[in-house]
């Protein structure tokens, strides 16, 4: 009897829970990867604690990564289907694993620098060349060592004047913190910690050395042909956080201070601001304006990031800009009114 | 007797005395910067405090449980692949002769070196993880079972044989029981390999658990975090030995009334 | 009879999954080498990494070597503090009771989870992987040094003593040999532990050895040389548990 009635109860569950499904909007799931404390992921965050996915009809999952290059190795089993990271790991991830560069998502030229131990930063800012022979602490593959690489060309030196060392980002803060090396490659927001306790100095950005580091959005390339749409609007609503960002900075701030927090990187309201001040994001249109031409702005500057790749010794196959790079996507959103206008507007 | 006792307790308080207040000096010296080594009191702060704030987007106990989720995945799926294959190893010849040079082959990778191909073959899902505690915890389960197996009285075996038995039903009811010691005892230590595999792998990729607070304690030069999460991952492993220990003795009971 | 019956089982089964290596990457590409090496890509990796400049700074013997020394060094220092330390609390309860506490604290903490703490406290120098090798391969040695000397035959002791032995051939000359099996399986653990650990440790703050090759191998996204590195590190810990081994059976032939 008891038997029964369960029966009967669990049949009545499975046909309510299916008619509820049936009533409710279908969201389709899409896999987002992205790294938690940088600033070009604020949209991503932003995106997620006012719903504006779900007003585009998608319901993401996040996966999360230290760095770039864990990100790429990721994608080889499809663990993400879009996403954000820096453009070094982008080429890298072009070169191995078709993975396409769907947009911008910061100039991050000035948020990626050699940082020295304030006790050198005197000497060093004096006497670049005392940096011979010395060891460098950075991240493999990302945009860090492509700043710091800028930077010794803008010295002189190239990177086997000195000893460049492989560690992740962590690692590198606790061994500038326990003395054992002055010099290493930073990205934002750990430049911050680095300053903040530890008294660092920013001894060289990519900016200060001349070379242009931008962040990428991507995409795998087998994903984007399959599903064009979701791909369009996915970049339409990390453009409509854009917006969002630049016409309410001051809560802009607060939310990326939030942000990194959650990520495990507790900043100060002023490096937040630095963060905006320092990094230009694009909303639509300049997305459409620096991906335009041929060569456009972006295919310039990733021909620099492909040439010093090339020079690493880290890509046997060399992928042109206009292989990986497309504005189909952001083209894609133009086109449509919709998608256009969610990406252009500001509202909460 | 009872003053050779309380000699030795008084012994044990000034042994952990002296522990902690050689930590507090060093800490306290102005030449220490708190970063390099926070004192015993700030660390206890701060886990404590870690139990009721998020760090890194959970609590230290939701850490944790991810943590635990992983290890007993792979510490699951150790157990239900290593034991009956050890025990089937040890029955059957033709299957000692073909799997044990696959296993000797593989088994002097630390377990940490698997993190590259994890990343590569999983990405970020559990699989990543999963595979470096299964690659720490496999081989205990298989040797112990393995050795149990072999070291059944033969007795026991021939026994069965003479009443027809299967080389199944004699796997399972014959060597399985009598082994059990040996498994279980090979289970407690493939628990703490695999337990503390499960931080190294934390310490390279995941987004939540005690290796990845660790990590971002670092990056955020949070020593006492870092030592938070060390706490925290010696009383987990603590109290799933003493679990295991407890099965242990239960079975070991068992046993000597059969 | 039977060992030969093992041995040509374990080659065949070894060149048979070779084989299925080869046909399954190279030839017929079932799987990507974008995911798992063809043993052309191992060969093309290990021939970079075995000719200067090799890869990650150093070529493969220089990593190897880095390594080798780390993990003997640490192991070694693990065996002369461990070893003692175990007899010495087998022997004095006082000693024991004084230490163990502390002991019991720390021993929980797996040494993976002290790399972070090792690389503020000793930078990048290999003195941080040292301490880090040496906590773990410590515990077991002392752990097991402890055992060894608690479960040596009471009657023994008690008839060296009857016969007028002093304190200290007692303990050299009783103690220790008894000791000496669980000595040994405390250093089998003790150098295992101490190779799993030194791979971790180049793995997450390390300038070279075979652990770094494996991480740089990673971020480079090289499945041929994160193989090559896996391999190594197979070897070299099967060629130190042999080396033991054998040792083990020069100190104690009356055992087995």
């Amino acid at each position: 009897m008891i038997k029964r009635l369960i029966a009967v109860l669990a049949v009545a569950a499975i046909f309510g829970n299916v008619y509820a499904a049936r009533a409710a909007t279908p969201l389709r799931p899409i896999n987002i990867s992205y790294q938690p404390t940088n600033y070009w992921a604020l949209p991503f965050v932003l995106a997620t604690k006012k719903g504006w996915w779900q007003k585009v009809g998608l319901q993401p999952k996040f996966s999360t990564f230290p760095a770039g290059a864990p990100q790429v190795a990721a994608a080889a089993s499809g663990s993400w289907d879009v996403g954000g990271m820096g453009s070094v790991p982008a080429v890298l991830g072009a070169a191995r694993y078709g993975i396409l560069t769907i947009g911008i998502t910061n100039d991050e030229s000035a948020t990626n620098a050699l940082m020295v131990n304030g006790s050198k930063a005197a000497e060093y800012e004096k006497n670049p060349q005392a940096m011979k022979g010395q060891r460098i602490l950075l991240t493999a593959n990302s945009t860090g060592e492509y700043a710091v690489v800028a930077c010794l060309k803008k010295y002189g030196l190239t990177e086997s004047d000195v000893t460049p060392v492989d560690m992740g980002q962590a690692q590198i803060l606790s061994a500038l913190s326990g003395g054992s090396a002055n010099l290493g490659a930073l990205w934002a927001p750990n430049t911050y910690t680095f300053e903040e306790k530890l008294h660092g100095k920013l001894l060289c950005s990519g900016r200060d050395a001349g070379a242009m580091i931008p962040g990428s959005l991507v995409a795998r390339a087998a994903y984007a042909k399959e599903h064009p749409d979701m791909v369009a609007r996915f970049l339409a609503v990390y453009e409509h956080s854009i917006r969002w960002e630049k016409a309410h900075p001051a809560e802009a701030q607060k939310e990326l201070v939030e942000a990194d927090k959650e990520g495990g990187t507790e900043i100060s309201p002023a490096s937040a601001k630095a963060e905006m001040d320092l990094r230009p994001i694009y909303d639509l249109s300049q997305q459409l304006k620096i991906m335009s031409g041929s060569p456009s702005s972006v295919d310039r500057w990733f021909a620099g990031i492909i040439a010093f790749m090339k020079g690493k010794g880290s890509l046997q196959t060399v992928p042109k800009p206009q292989e990986f790079i497309t504005a189909k996507y952001m083209k894609m959103v133009q086109d449509d009114p919709k998608l256009r206008a969610f990406a252009n507007s500001s509202s909460d | 007797m009872s003053v050779r006792r309380r000699d030795l307790i008084a012994l044990s308080f000034a042994g952990t005395a002296v522990f902690f207040g050689v930590w507090w000096l060093v800490a306290s010296n102005k030449h220490v910067n708190a970063l390099i080594l926070p004192d015993p009191v700030k660390v206890i702060a701060t886990f404590v405090y870690l139990t009721s704030h998020t760090f890194a987007n959970y609590t230290i106990q939701q850490h944790l449980g991810s943590s635990l989720l992983r290890f007993t995945y792979g510490f699951v799926l150790a157990a239900v692949i290593g034991v009956p294959l050890g025990l089937a190893m040890g029955w059957l010849r033709w299957l000692d002769y073909i799997v044990s040079p696959l296993f000797e082959a593989v088994r002097f990778v630390a377990p940490i070196a698997w993190v590259p191909f994890a990343v590569l073959w999983f990405g970020t899902g559990i699989g990543g993880p999963v595979l470096i505690i299964f690659a720490g915890a496999f081989p205990p389960c298989l040797v112990n079972a393995y050795r149990g197996a072999r070291h059944v009285d033969r007795n026991l075996i021939e026994a069965a044989q003479t009443l027809g038995a299967s080389d199944r039903t004699i796997i399972f009811q014959v060597l399985l029981p009598a082994a059990l010691p040996s498994i279980v005892a090979g289970l407690r230590i493939s628990a703490g390999l695999g337990w503390q595999s499960l931080i190294g792998a934390e310490l390279i990729v995941v987004s939540a658990g005690i290796g990845y607070l660790m990590v971002q304690g670092q990056s955020n030069l949070d020593t006492a975090i870092v030592m938070s999460g060390m706490i925290a991952i010696g009383l987990v492993g603590v109290a799933i030995d003493v679990a295991l220990r407890q099965l242990e003795r239960l079975v070991g009971g068992t046993r000597g009334m059969a | 009879m039977k060992n030969r019956a093992r041995l040509v089982t374990g080659i065949i089964t070894l060149l048979a999954v070779c084989a299925m290596w080869y046909l399954t990457t190279q030839a017929t590409h079932l799987i990507s080498t974008g995911r798992f090496p063809s043993p052309a890509d191992v060969y093309t990796a290990a021939r970079q990494i075995s000719h200067p400049p090799g890869y990650a700074n150093a070529t493969i013997w220089q990593h190897i070597v880095q390594s080798l020394e780390l993990v003997v060094l640490g192991f070694l220092v693990a065996a002369a503090t461990g070893v003692p330390l175990g007899i010495a609390m087998g022997l004095s309860p006082r000693f024991e009771a004084f230490v163990n506490p502390v002991f019991l604290m720390i021993r929980p903490v797996p040494p993976l989870a002290w790399i972070p703490l090792a690389v503020v406290w000793f930078g990048l120098s290999a003195a941080a992987q040292i301490f880090v090798v040496w906590f773990a391969a410590f515990v077991p040695a002392l752990i097991n040094a402890y055992t060894g000397v608690r479960t040596v035959d009471r009657t023994l002791i008690e008839a060296a003593r009857i016969h007028g032995a002093s304190r200290r051939r007692l303990l050299t000359d009783v103690i220790v040999p008894g000791a000496l099996p669980f000595i040994f399986t405390g250093l089998r653990l003790s150098l295992q532990a101490s190779w799993t650990t030194l791979i971790a440790a180049q793995l997450v703050g390390s300038i070279a050895g075979l652990g770094h090759v494996l991480i740089v191998a990673s971020i480079d996204i090289y499945p041929g040389m994160i193989f090559y590195g896996m391999l190594w590190v197979a070897i070299l810990g099967a060629a130190m548990t042999f080396v033991l081994a054998q040792t083990e059976r020069l100190a104690m032939p009356w055992h087995q």
